[in-house]
Formats: structure tokens, sequence, C-alpha cells
């Protein structure tokens, strides 16, 4: 439990004439010298700290020792390492010592005086002139400085994960239809519950609590899954009604993530009919009135649809997590969607957004390798004259160039993720990888390579991350197709 | 009882030993036979809390007093990793100060074991940003040690505030009151007790804050200084440089006059287009303003001719400096660098004097050394001092502890020195002597620096307080405390008004030296800081420390404007703003200059170009689209790169640099110890090789 062993505490009690301890109390008395020594070293850390060292030292600990008001321990303070030897006694455990040796005072005088050291001087060089390191013997070669940096890139990550790739592909295109095999009786409390619940959500007047009590209510409540066809209906309905109305869409999709986790609620039947309010609000045209989504106001640039769309990215992703697996082409489909509306220069650029974000949300990393990379310097056409142009939809362009940038640092991130899962196992594979970027490649050329990839705009904006990973992981996804 | 109860009575029924069910049934038969009516209910509450083996059922955690904060504590954390991906980052925050609560809570109430357990089991989940009290924290283990420690007593008797969007935090309200039984309770008193949980207005995002960086304003703040943090109520202060008295600036416009006719005649065909009177007017002159503070705020010993002279140079400097601002990224500075030999890890700081031509290092073997860095002798105006030759370095020896601070009053004529044996020395660099020892600090002092003017200067001290002085005087002016710990580091603003403390607290306060009062307070480090700067038009402040990040502040609205990483995992020692305050340097324990572009991420237009174009558009542009000039959120959120994946147990290996690094500069094997720009836009630096470095 501690680190500090009660034996410790019985051997010198017993060496300053205290036997017979009990083991509780050398238990607790371990337990608070190990506080010590944390509280004495904190303190011999600052010490080392403001003396600009990086190693702790003799001097330290009587100084941390000073402050606490300790007696110093003196014998210490030497300029030389201190040596341990080690003592084992039979079988019991080892016991360490400074080794001090005897000195003979005689030798000692008459031994010749020690060299003087060297007095403390000062050399002034270059070490940048305006900004570059000039190569002058004072400063390191820039092989010794790549050294120094360490910005050897990590094992490369797989390219396993191809294969999986193929699920993507659509393979069907039923679509799933619901109908009331019996007829619906409601009890009139469920009515009345129904009803009280649909207003206070929709009504802008009712003040939060209440708001929030009803969503509680729907998250964790039992027994209502009589409701839940109406709730979905309730949802398409108001979505399909409300596209105006930025405040009715944030809620109905705080109704269905509500639904989502409730947890007596038997839903995946229902998926079906909740995924198109959500992609509505992903991908919808225009979301809100027309004079919020504009960039108007300058105090509010990011128009509050996007979040609105993040959260339906959100939702999305909740549902591949859960009901991906079950329905096989739910992801396809999704996927399929959300890339038409990618791929349509036509529609405008929050779809776009919109369906960037969704692409991530539902196929993670691979959707952005395989779907969102690829067309990334194609995608650049449109949005390039937009933020050039510093027209109305220039703010609309930025945040497309934003999610794409937000999505492609997916491309690390889960990398590690796997790499940290599997680990030792990555290693190996790391060898094996494709094209890692030749150790001699200048960062000119690695930057080349990126921008080839990914498209000027956005390559130098990734490019600017200055994220060794996260270029890498992309140059290795963009390889395989250049 | 209920089962003590009940075997009490079997050994009188004797029936055959049935389970204990069939014997509540004997007992409660037997007592409505008898017409017990009261007794018979209580039985039959009590037992209806018992499992089949007559053990009572542990509904609620609060009877698990060992297990109770594990199970809430993972019961949260399970919640949040299983709720959406935008609401996350937000939660997530609040998982650290629970679980120190949760752990305190444990050893307060002597479960020595099971508060181990529950350290060693979670304390990696927060290893990345708050390492520094997790290992502060892993050495209490008794009850006794809440109350002795500092780092303990700190959480227990201030709150943590944590900040959460309005949907989170009525998300997780209602998460913790439906579950209450199954540690929600648990949760919610934690959260009542010691922590603040603040509403804000904006929206939870899906591009989150970097993990391991704090939010701003989060953490427990000080509680000593009494004042609200809040934005609203801030103190007002006035950045503006300390204006000028009449007389001194038609003196010194005179004496420039002159200097313009002399340049005039000797200039060999108009090699400065500026004279030396247009620039003094146009930048240097310091008039009232609205933003200025009161010139006789500040009370300053006459002017005399050596101020003048001082004034003059400045001007010249500021004429003759390199540029280094401009489109879309700031021209490099050039840096010059002085190495210090067979020092044996000796030296502990290193000052410059302004104009680059003397510098002192204070020792760990308790002297100053003062070196000419020009190459001229440090004449002594006593002449048996400069026998048989003027010396080019000299040792200035009085204290009696390793020396931590050095500061060179502007003038050159003065030389501070602070040290362990808890004063402060003056020296005169006219004689080489000591002049006036200061006493009053009560622990190591472990920074000193003269104001901007000469005459007054601040200390900082393991004793948790900084202080400040007047050369005349011997004892300290004003007592600025506050801090709840160490203080690392002082520096004053340019126009004197103002000093700022950096603090093992991991926070760093800014301070009225009129009232001695805290006005505003900074956030967000998470580990102590060693290294602060100002920009010369006194808005912009830059700190560093142990955590190895720079964090750039706007001092008048107190908020972090961005954080800038690439140095590693070491320390930062230094930091300098150049002349234009385009230009940030720092050096530190990782043998580096590095060279940051402060403009950028920051939504502030550089110097020269109003609108950044070209390369940095996108990206600046992108930050300030999210209204980083409002709320400087932003900006974070635009350089923070989302890496909240999962709780990432495997600890980062390399540290990625922010966009807004711009050249790093190598020395070999000497950690930088000072980066000061001169007024000519020059850098100096000091470092120590240390040639059996590994």
């Amino acid at each position: 439990m501690s680190l500090w062993n009660g034996d410790t505490i019985k051997d010198v009690s017993e060496s300053v004439g205290v036997a017979n301890l009990s083991e509780d109390v050398a238990k607790n008395l371990a337990m608070d010298v190990e506080y010590r020594i944390h509280q004495v070293l904190q303190e011999a850390l600052k010490f080392m700290h403001h003396a600009k060292r990086t190693t702790l030292g003799t001097q330290d600990i009587s100084n941390a020792l000073r402050v606490l008001d300790v007696e110093p321990l003196y014998g210490y303070e030497s300029t030389r390492p201190l040596r341990f030897g080690e003592a084992s006694l039979g079988q019991a455990q080892p016991i360490f010592y400074v080794e001090d040796d005897e000195v003979d005072f005689e030798k000692l005088i008459n031994a010749p005086l020690p060299k003087v050291p060297r007095d403390v001087t000062f050399t002034g060089h270059w070490l940048a002139v305006e900004g570059v390191q000039p190569a002058i013997p004072q400063n390191p070669t820039p092989s010794e400085a790549a050294r120094l940096s360490e910005t050897t890139p990590k094992g490369a990550s797989s390219n396993t994960t191809l294969s999986a790739a193929s699920t993507l592909n659509p393979t069907t295109n039923e679509t799933v239809t619901i109908k009331p095999l019996v007829k619906h009786v409601l009890s009139k409390e469920l009515q009345l519950y129904f009803e009280r619940i649909s207003t206070s959500i929709t009504d802008e007047s009712t003040t939060d609590t209440i708001r929030n009590a009803a969503l509680a209510s729907l998250r964790n409540d039992p027994g209502l899954h009589q409701l839940l066809p109406y709730f979905v209906q309730f949802i398409s309905e108001k979505t399909t009604h409300g596209l105006r109305n930025l405040f009715t869409l944030t809620q109905m999709m705080s109704l269905t993530h509500a639904l989502l986790e409730n947890e007596s609620f038997f839903i995946e039947p229902y998926v079906s009919s909740l995924i198109p309010p959500i992609l509505t609000c992903l991908i919808g045209k225009h979301l809100g009135s027309i004079t919020s989504s504009t960039s108007s106001d300058p105090h509010s640039q990011t128009p509050a649809h996007y979040a609105l769309r993040d959260l339906s990215a959100s939702l999305l992703k909740l549902i591949c997590k859960r009901f991906g697996d079950s329905s096989h082409t739910l992801k396809p489909r999704l996927t399929r969607t959300c890339l038409k509306h990618f791929l349509d220069p036509a529609k405008p650029l929050p779809t776009h957004y919109g369906s960037i974000i969704g692409l991530a949300a539902i196929g993670g990393r691979e959707a952005v390798r395989v779907l969102i990379l690829p067309n990334t310097k194609l995608y650049e056409t449109v949005i390039r004259p937009e933020i050039e142009d510093d027209g109305a939809r220039k703010n609309e362009a930025e945040m497309c160039l934003r999610a794409l940038v937000g999505v492609i640092k997916l491309l690390e991130e889960e990398e590690e993720k796997e790499e940290g899962a599997a680990g030792g196992n990555a290693k190996g594979k790391g060898k094996n990888g494709v094209t890692p970027t030749t150790p001699g490649a200048t960062a000119e050329e690695v930057k080349a390579k990126l921008i080839s990839i990914l498209g000027e705009l956005v390559g130098e904006e990734v490019w600017r991350l200055r994220r060794e990973g996260l270029v890498k992981a992309v140059v290795e996804a963009g390889g395989m197709k250049v | 009882m209920a089962s003590q109860g009940s075997s009490a009575t079997t050994g009188a029924g004797a029936h055959a030993a049935g389970s204990p069910q069939a014997l509540n049934q004997i007992v409660i038969e037997y007592l409505s036979k008898k017409g017990y009516a009261k007794t018979e209910a209580m039985l039959r509450v009590e037992s209806a809390h018992t499992d089949h083996e007559g053990r009572p059922i542990l509904s609620n955690l609060d009877d698990q007093p060992d297990v109770k904060y594990e199970k809430a504590y993972s019961h949260l954390k399970n919640w949040i990793e299983n709720s959406l991906d935008i609401y996350k980052p937000e939660l997530r925050r609040l998982l650290f100060p629970v679980f120190v609560h949760s752990f305190l809570q444990l050893v307060k109430e002597g479960y020595m074991a099971p508060s181990q357990k529950f350290f060693e089991a979670h304390s990696v989940e927060h290893a990345t940003a708050h390492a520094d009290d997790l290992m502060k924290l892993k050495a209490i283990s008794l009850p006794q040690h809440i109350d002795d420690d500092h780092l303990a007593r700190l959480y227990r008797e201030n709150k943590y505030k944590v900040n959460f969007s309005k949907t989170t935090s009525n998300l997780l309200m209602h998460f913790l009151e439906e579950t209450s039984d199954n540690g929600g309770g648990v949760i919610l008193r934690i959260i009542n007790d010691h922590i603040e949980m603040r509403t804000t207005a904006g929206r939870p995002t899906m591009f989150g804050e970097e993990e391991g960086i704090l939010g701003e304003d989060e953490g427990i703040t000080g509680h000593t200084s009494g004042r609200p943090e809040s934005g609203a109520t801030l103190p007002v202060i006035k950045l503006g440089p300390l204006p000028m008295a009449p007389e001194f600036m038609t003196d010194v416009e005179d004496e420039l006059r002159d200097e313009d006719a002399m340049g005039v005649e000797n200039a060999v065909g108009g090699e400065y287009n500026v004279t030396l009177l247009d620039e003094f007017q146009k930048k240097i002159k310091r008039e009232e303003t609205e933003e200025s503070p009161m010139r006789d705020q500040i009370p300053l010993p006459p002017y005399t001719g050596v101020d003048i002279e001082r004034e003059v140079r400045l001007v010249k400097e500021s004429r003759d400096k390199m540029k280094l601002s401009g489109a879309p990224a700031p021209a490099l500075p050039s840096v010059l660098m002085y190495t210090f030999h067979n020092t044996h890890d000796g030296l502990q700081c290193v000052d410059f004097s302004e104009d680059g031509t003397i510098a002192a290092g204070g020792f760990a073997e308790s002297y100053v050394r003062v070196f000419s860095i020009k190459g001229t002798p440090l004449v002594s105006i006593i002449p048996a001092e400069n026998l048989p030759v003027a010396p080019k370095t000299r040792r200035l020896i009085g204290h009696s502890g390793p020396i931590y601070g050095v500061s060179i009053s502007p003038d050159k004529k003065y030389l501070l020195s602070c040290s362990e044996d808890k004063s402060v020395r003056l020296w005169s660099l006219d004689t080489y002597t000591a002049l006036v020892s200061y006493k009053g600090h009560d622990s190591p002092v472990w920074d000193v620096r003269f104001g901007p003017y000469g005459h007054y200067f601040a200390t900082a001290s393991h004793d948790h307080t900084a202080r400040l002085w007047s050369c005349d005087h011997i004892y300290p002016l004003r007592i600025f405390s506050g801090h709840l710990d160490d203080v690392d580091t002082v520096i004053f603003h340019p126009n004197s008004v103002y000093v700022f403390t950096g603090s093992t607290d991991k926070t760093i306060r800014m301070w009225d030296i009129q009232t001695g009062n805290s006005v505003r307070l900074f956030t967000g480090h998470t580990g102590l800081v060693m290294a602060l700067a100002i920009s010369p038009d006194g808005k912009w402040l830059a700190s560093a420390g142990l955590d190895s990040t720079i964090m750039l502040w706007d001092i008048a609205s107190g908020k972090r404007l961005k954080t800038m990483r690439g140095h590693g995992k070491t320390s930062i020692y230094s930091l300098t703003f150049s002349m234009e305050g385009t230009i940030l340097l720092s050096g530190g324990a990782d043998n580096t200059v590095r060279c940051w572009d402060v403009a950028y991420g920051t939504g502030a237009p550089t110097a020269d170009a109003p609108e950044a174009v070209g390369a940095s558009s996108s990206a600046a542009a992108a930050a300030g689209a999210t209204g980083a000039l409002v709320s400087g959120e932003g900006s974070t959120k635009s350089d923070g790169a989302s890496t909240s994946g999962a709780p990432n147990k495997r600890k980062r290996t390399e540290i990625v640099a922010t966009p807004d690094h711009l050249q790093v500069f190598y020395t070999k094997k000497s950690p930088v110890y000072k980066v000061l720009f001169t007024h000519k836009n020059l850098c100096l630096a000091a470092s120590a090789n240390m040639p059996n470095a590994p």
C-alpha cells in the first residue's frame, strides 16, 4: 500500500530503544514518513526549478529542510555524486548505505593541491541572423538539430483497414415502412401526457425548467412506449413544417436524443423514421430564419444553425453506433445521402458543411479516408472563389473549410487510438506500412505532397497545424490514390 | 438489527432451522396472534430490507462508505463517455474535481486501502492536465494529512469552478437526480460542497478544446483577495504609458534638436530621413491621455542628466531598430547568444543591461558576477579598485545563499540580487560594492526586478508574497499577498503602475501598486509560472512555465487569447516581446530559443496590415469569425486540435507545435536562461554550456 515498509520503522524504533512497536503504529508511521518525504521533495523541487537545473541535488534537499524548519542533514553537501553500496544479510532484504571512505589525514595534507578550476567565461555568437541560424561551429549542425527536434514520425499505421471500406458500398436500396399492425388505444392519461410534453417542448414561452423536466421524463420514464410512434410522427411533422424556426428544430433534436436515451423504448423499428428529420437538420438548405443565417450580425459570426448541424451529426453518430450493426443497410444509405450532397456543387454551402460532418460522424476515419480525402482537392474549386471573394458567402465557405480540416484531423486521432488498443501489435505493422515519408524528404517535399492530395487551400491549412502525425496520416491515406 | 432479532427468537422457537424468511413468517404469525400490532409492523418493515439469507440489502450506496465513491465516480464516468460527442468535452472537466474530492473524502473517513485503490485506478485519466497535483495528492494517506497538507486544504476550503453550457448542465443535473441512489447523490453532494458550476451562454460544439488544457477560470481561484473574478466587475485599470513630466519633455526635445543639428552636419548624404525629434514626437513622447495613469500616482525622484541621456538613446535606438513587423508573418529577429562556460550548473540567473553592454549572473555559490559583454573594462570610481588593471568581470560577494534573481537598473548604475538567505541586496555598478541589504521576506526570495524607471523594484518570494520596495527605504512599501503558493516570478508593467506575479499556484496576478490590491487574475496554466513578459504597448501579457506552454493574455479583459505549444516537455525560463509586439521569443531548458507569431490566431490585425492576407488569411479569419475578439474563446478553438477522443490512456509521445510557432534555434547543450529584446530589436540571449549533459 505504501512504498515505505513498516519493517523499516520497526528497525528504526528498535535502534532508538522502542521495542515491540505494534503493527498498526508501524504502518501508520510508515505512511506518515512517506508523506513527509513527499513534502521535502516538493520543496526541494522548487529549489531545483529556481536554480534552473534539471537534476535534484543534495543542496536542494538541505535547502528544503531549512525552509520546512527541520535541521538539515549534515555531511551530504558534496559535489561528487553519492555512491550507494549494497550489503545483503543472508535471507533478509539488502541494506543500502552511502559509501564513505575513511580518509587518511596525513595523506590528505601531503597530497598535491587540486587543479584550480577554470574560471567562468562567456562567448558570444550569432544564434540567428534575421531568423536564419548561421552554420558556424557554435551552432549545432543541421543533422544535430534534427536529432534534437526528435521529430521522427511515429510508426506508420497499417493499411489493413482497406477491406473494411468495401462495406461502404451501397448494397440494397430497400426502404423500410412501418405499418401499425394493431389499432392503438391510448389511455387518457397517455394522451394528456403526450399533449403536455409536446406543447411544453415546442412552446418558446415555457421556462427552461419545464422543458427540461419534460425531456428528462422522456429520457427516463418507463411505460411510454405506446407513445413512441406518436413522438416519432410528431418529430417528423414539426421538422417538416418548422424549417424556418431554429428553436423548434433544436428542440426536436433534443427530443430525438431523449427518445434514443430511454432504455425502456424498443426504438429500433423507428430508427428509419427518425433519420429523415435528423438528416434535414444536418444538411437542410436554409435552417432557421433567413436573417439569422446570414452573417449580418457581427457578434454571432457562427450562425446558430451550425450548432444544430453539429448536434444532428452527433445524433447520427449515436444511431450508427447503436444500430449500425443490426441494420446493415443503414450506414451505406446514410453515407450515400451525405456524399451525394457533398459532391453536388449546386447545393448551398451550409449543406456541404452538414454533409462533411455527417460523413465523418457516420463512417469515422474510414469515411474520411475513402470518401472525403479524394474529393477534397476537387471540392476546393467550390469554396475557393467564395473565400477569395469577400461576399456574403465567405463566412459559409470558411465554415466548410473548418469542417474539412476538422474531420481530416480524425485520420490521425483514430489511428492513435487503434494503435493504443492494438498495443505491441501495431509496432510490427508499422514496419511494413505504406510509403513512409523518406527520412531525407524535406519539409517542402512533404508539403508539396500534402497539397497534391488535399489541394492548396486545405493542404495549406492542415500544414499550418504543424502536426507531423496528421500530415503523415494524410499522405499515407492519400498515397494510395495518388 | 432485524437479523439479530430474528436469530434471538430462533433459539426460542427451536423450529426446524428453515430460511430466515420462514422464521420471520413464524414470528410475524406469532406476533399477530398475540396482538402485538406495532411490533409486527416494525418487523415487517425491517425484514423487507433483508435478502433471502437474512443479510440487509444494500440498496443505498451510503451504506457502503468504502466503495461508494468508487462506484459513484465510475457511474459518472460511464455516463459521460456514453453521452453525445458534443457534450463530452465539457462534462469531462467535472471528473477531475470529483475525483479529487472523492479521494480526499475517502482518506478523511479513514478508508486507507480503498482510497489508495481508488487513486491508482483513476489517476491516470487526469495525468495530462493535473500531473502536478496528482503527485502531491498521492502522498496523502492519513486523515491528519488532510488538515495538514496545503493542497488538500486548498481543495477543501475553496470551490472548484467549472464552466458548463446550459444544456450540458441541465443534462448533468437531471442525470444525477435520477440516479441519486446509484451514486448520483454522492456526486451531487460533492458538487454542492466543493464545486461551483457556472453556466455560460455558449453552445457546446463539435470541435472542442484540446485535452490537457484547462479552460479559462477553471479550477480553484484565489480567495484571499476577496475579489469577484467575473468579467463584469473587473476593476478599472489604465494600461497607457506613464506620461512624462512637461519639463522633462522639453529638455529631451532640446537635446534632440541639438543632436539633429549635429546629425545634419555629420550625415553622409541624408542617411536618416527621420529626425530624432520627429521620431520622438511620433512614437516615444508620452502625454497624458484617457488611458494613461496620473503622473503623480508614481512619485519618482526628480530627473537628472542621466535620464535625459537615456531617453535620447532610446529615441535613437527606436529610430534605428530593425523592423520586425509585416504580413503575413512578421520578419524574424537576430539573436545574439552569450554562452557561459565552466559554470558547473552553478549559474542560476542572468540579466542584461538595457543597452546590452553588461550582463550579470547569479551563482549557486552565493555570489553575483558582472561581465562586460562589450569587452570594455569595468572601471570602478574608486581608483584603488582598478589596480593593477580594471578587470572585465567582477565578483560581488555578500549573500550567504544561492542567488536566484538579478536585475540591472535601466540607468545601469545599480544591480539588485536576491537570494536563498531571504535578503535582497543593492549593489552599485560605479563602485562594485554593496550598498543596501533589504530584509523583509520570511523565506528565500525567488525573483527581483527593477521597475521601468528604476527607483522601485519588486520581489517574489517563497513566503507566498510579492513585495514592492523603493531603493531608498529598507522596508517594503507594499506587500502583495493573495497567491496561495510560492510567488516565482515578478515583472513590472511598462507604465510602472502595475506589477504582475506568477506563482506555483499556477495563476498569474496583476497588482495595483497604489492600492496593493490584486486587480486581475489569470488562470489556465497547469504548472508553476516561471516567466512573464508584457508587450511594449502594455496591452498583452505572455506567460510560461513548467507546463511548457506559453499563454497569451489580454490584460484589459483578463481573457486568454491563445496557447502556444512546442517547447517539448521542459520548463520555459524566459520570454521577451519585440519592440513592435509582433514577435515573442522564448528560451527554455530544452536548449532552444523559439520564435512565436504573436498576432496569429488572436483575431488582432497585424501591425502593418489591417487585414491578414495570404497564407494566414483563412485560419486567422476563421478564428476571427468565431468571435475571438469578443471572447477569446474562438482562438483556442481554432488552434486547439480536437484530440478529445476516448480518454487518452497512452501518454502522448510528441508535443505538437501550434501553428504560430515560427522558428526554432538550437544551441549546443546549453539551456537558455534569459532572452531579452533590446530597443534596437536585437535579441540577447544567455545560456550555460553543459558539456556533460546526456
